[in-house]
């Protein structure tokens, strides 16, 4: 009996290791999409299994906020994830300290052709790419149908640069009492703002800061000028998009220039606002280029499966997978082939197809304006200090820019 | 039989010296260690001698989160007379005053998170505190609570006074309770008041209540985070960014974790003088008092 026993267990083990259960256990991290995407990365998880056998993927969601701590804290104890979902600020940071796969040579040639070249390049530190470009969500401008009548402006007519803008958020502010808009202005964000009034922040040599200049510090007066005089709300500088968001669809905000997926939310959270929403291109200023943020997928080399969790990464990033996941949300693919797809050019009723059809034509004059330096944690520090000094009225522009520009000069 | 009696009281007292050892011990030890080593997770340690804590000093965040956390530190002696008010205050056998003590401890048991987020909608430009300020002629003009550099500091102050009156009052609440009624009677008989009875009698025997709660408490304010991350993020121009914060900013923000340990050495040592102060300052009282 007992001998018949010892050969049903030594039958059922050889069975199991014949059976060969997955050999790379990888673990995926993605960022926020749960619950509005669940079915689309189980699905993608599943069809990925499926043809790999020999691959098990474990999903894990995590908050924005939360994904620095998180993926550090991984490595740290030596658990680490194996694909990770980041935004371009993440993904230098990784890199600049050398957690990451070096994308350029992971990834072949022939692979590497089919993501837009801009998009890939803006995943690069110290001349190598260390991401591999998910998708971009390139602003529009969302504003409330019914506080622009109630402010006398035409909805028809929504403004086309940021002067008109700035403009048109005064004229709701002082004829509604409604805030106009929440401009980007936190954080580092204004370096963003300057690049998009065609000032670039560094010198061609990357050695020296340029926004000490005149064009810089009149940009920086005029916002704190706004502020002073409450076009803006005063948690501008710490809420952030969120705070814009939130505020838009609480109907408490005119117009937000935000990427088009966030119209899920406002469409979830307030039907009302939702329902007066009307959509049209981000405003551009004189540099006529726009921010592109981009979600690229990295490999941390602290995972203990590179090489499949590349092919994964790759397979997530795909034409077919991208599309899939476009006709979801309004976001748009870093590869040329799904891009080139009719159904970005489409029209529709709905304000996230006009959204849909506004951004894709916005990628032409739009990339990811993220600034790459070393030390970026201090130099980022410093700015959004002496930016938040500016407004605080704790220095002049002039004063906040020049010191900032002196601590960036001498740490880089 | 007495080698045996030790040995089972060590035994009993072993789980928790395993959990002290691991979550306490360990961390201090490995902390202080690393406090010495240049590390950011990703490359190994290198050994750096006290070069971070020589940084510290020229370091302008480091001053500033300094001096927020010690500015912190007001709301212990608020913290510390609200709660003995509020004791004094349920201590008397009214009806349903069960209620009301229950409902001073739900914000210690309420999530931090929650609370701040609660306190943020609270406190906003067009939240319900600015309305019931204007509403009764109080204020003119909405007060910007979280957005105002000199006052974002003191709002996050008073949200750890809300949430931690609660805890306090439940400790001086059982230190009243071990006074023996018989000392404030004597001093009735001998024509004390009410205010004289307090102040004489009451709270030097309340003082080593006062020297354990106000110990925690100024542990706790040093220590602030959460509040801070909810509310203000460290914000605006910096004005709440406490010594915590700045860890937590260097060593998931920067990656510098040696540079974050250094400063938790600092932050710790400020901790202990504060304490021995605490101790030599309050050490008298209790019933060795008379």
């Amino acid at each position: 009996m007992r001998r018949s026993l010892a050969a049903v267990a030594i039958a059922l083990l050889v069975a199991g290791t014949a059976a060969g259960g997955p050999r790379a256990q990888l673990e995926f991290w993605t960022i926020s999409l749960e619950p509005y995407f669940t079915g689309y990365v189980h699905q993608l998880i599943d069809q990925y299994q499926h043809a790999h056998p020999d691959v098990a993927i474990r999903w894990i969601d995590v908050q924005p906020q939360a994904v620095d701590q998180k993926l550090l804290a991984s490595i740290a104890g030596g658990v680490s994830p194996d694909v990770v979902n980041l935004n371009t600020e993440g993904t230098l940071r990784l890199a600049e300290a050398r957690a990451l796969v070096d994308m350029d040579t992971a990834v072949p040639g022939g692979v590497r052709a089919r993501y837009f070249p801009n998009i890939w390049e803006s995943l690069r530190y110290g001349g190598r790419t260390y991401g591999i470009p998910w998708y971009v969500v390139p602003n529009v401008l969302a504003y409330n149908r019914g506080l622009f009548a109630r402010a006398g402006l035409d909805p028809a007519h929504p403004p086309a640069t940021t002067d008109a803008f700035v403009h048109a958020a005064e004229v709701i502010k002082q004829r509604t009492g409604v805030y106009g808009f929440m401009p980007n202005v936190d954080g580092v964000r204004m370096l963003a703002l300057f690049q998009e009034e065609g000032l670039q922040v560094l010198a061609p040599d990357r050695r020296h800061a340029l926004f000490a200049g005149p064009a810089y510090v009149a940009l920086l007066r005029r916002y704190v000028d706004l502020y002073k005089h409450d076009m803006f709300p005063d948690d501008t500088l710490q809420r952030g998009y969120l705070g814009a968001t939130e505020r838009y669809a609480g109907g408490r905000l005119a117009m937000l220039t935000t990427g088009p997926q966030f119209l899920l939310r406002v469409k979830t959270d307030s039907p009302d606002v939702y329902r007066d929403t009307l959509v049209a291109p981000a405003p551009r200023g004189r540099g006529n280029v726009l921010d592109l943020p981009t979600m690229s997928l990295v490999v941390p080399l602290a995972s203990r499966h590179r090489s499949e969790a590349v092919r994964f990464a790759l397979y997530v990033t795909d034409d077919e997978s991208q599309l899939a996941f476009d006709h979801q949300v309004v976001i748009f693919p870093s590869t040329r082939r799904a891009a080139a797809d009719a159904f970005f050019s489409r029209g529709g009723a709905t304000p996230e197809d006009r959204a849909r059809a506004i951004a894709a034509r916005e990628l032409g004059v739009a990339r990811d304006l993220t600034v790459v330096v070393p030390h970026s944690d201090e130099l980022f520090r410093v700015f959004k200090e002496a930016v938040e000094n500016a407004f605080y009225g704790r220095m002049t522009p002039e004063q906040a820019l020049a010191w900032a520009a002196r601590e960036w000069d001498a740490r880089l | 039989m007495a080698l045996r009696r030790t040995l089972v009281a060590y035994f009993f007292l072993l789980p928790a010296l395993a959990l002290l050892g691991v979550f306490t011990f360990y961390p201090v030890v490995f902390g202080t260690v690393l406090s010495l080593f240049e590390y950011d997770v990703i490359s190994p340690p290198r050994y750096v001698g006290l070069a971070q804590f020589r940084a510290l000093w020229t370091d302008r965040y480091f001053w500033i989160a300094l001096d927020n956390s010690l500015k912190y530190l007001l709301v212990v002696p608020a913290l510390q007379f609200c709660s003995i008010v509020l004791a004094l205050w349920v201590r008397r056998p009214l009806r349903g005053i069960g209620w009301f003590r229950a409902a001073f401890y739900l914000p210690v048991v309420t999530s931090i998170v929650v609370v701040g987020l609660l306190w943020r909608w609270l406190l906003d430009e067009s939240g319900l505190v600015n309305y019931v300020l204007l509403r009764a002629g109080l204020i003119h003009a909405p007060i910007h609570w979280l957005t105002n550099p000199d006052i974002a500091l003191y709002a996050v102050m008073f949200v750890t006074l809300w949430k931690g009156l609660g805890y306090y009052m439940v400790i001086y609440l059982a230190g009243l309770e071990a006074i023996p009624a018989g000392y404030e009677e004597a001093a009735a008989l001998d024509g004390a008041g009410p205010l004289a009875r307090l102040w004489h009698v009451t709270i030097p025997l309340l003082r080593p209540s006062i020297l354990l709660a106000g110990t925690l408490s100024a542990i706790a304010a040093l220590r602030v985070f959460e509040e801070v991350y909810v509310m203000t993020g460290g914000g605006p121009v910096y004005s709440t960014y406490t010594m915590f914060y700045y860890m937590f900013d260097q060593a998931f923000g920067s990656l510098h974790l040696g540079y974050a340990a250094a400063l938790g050495v600092v932050l710790a040592a400020v901790t202990v003088v504060l304490a021995v102060a605490n101790f030599r300052l309050l050490r008298q009282g209790g019933l060795t008092y008379y």
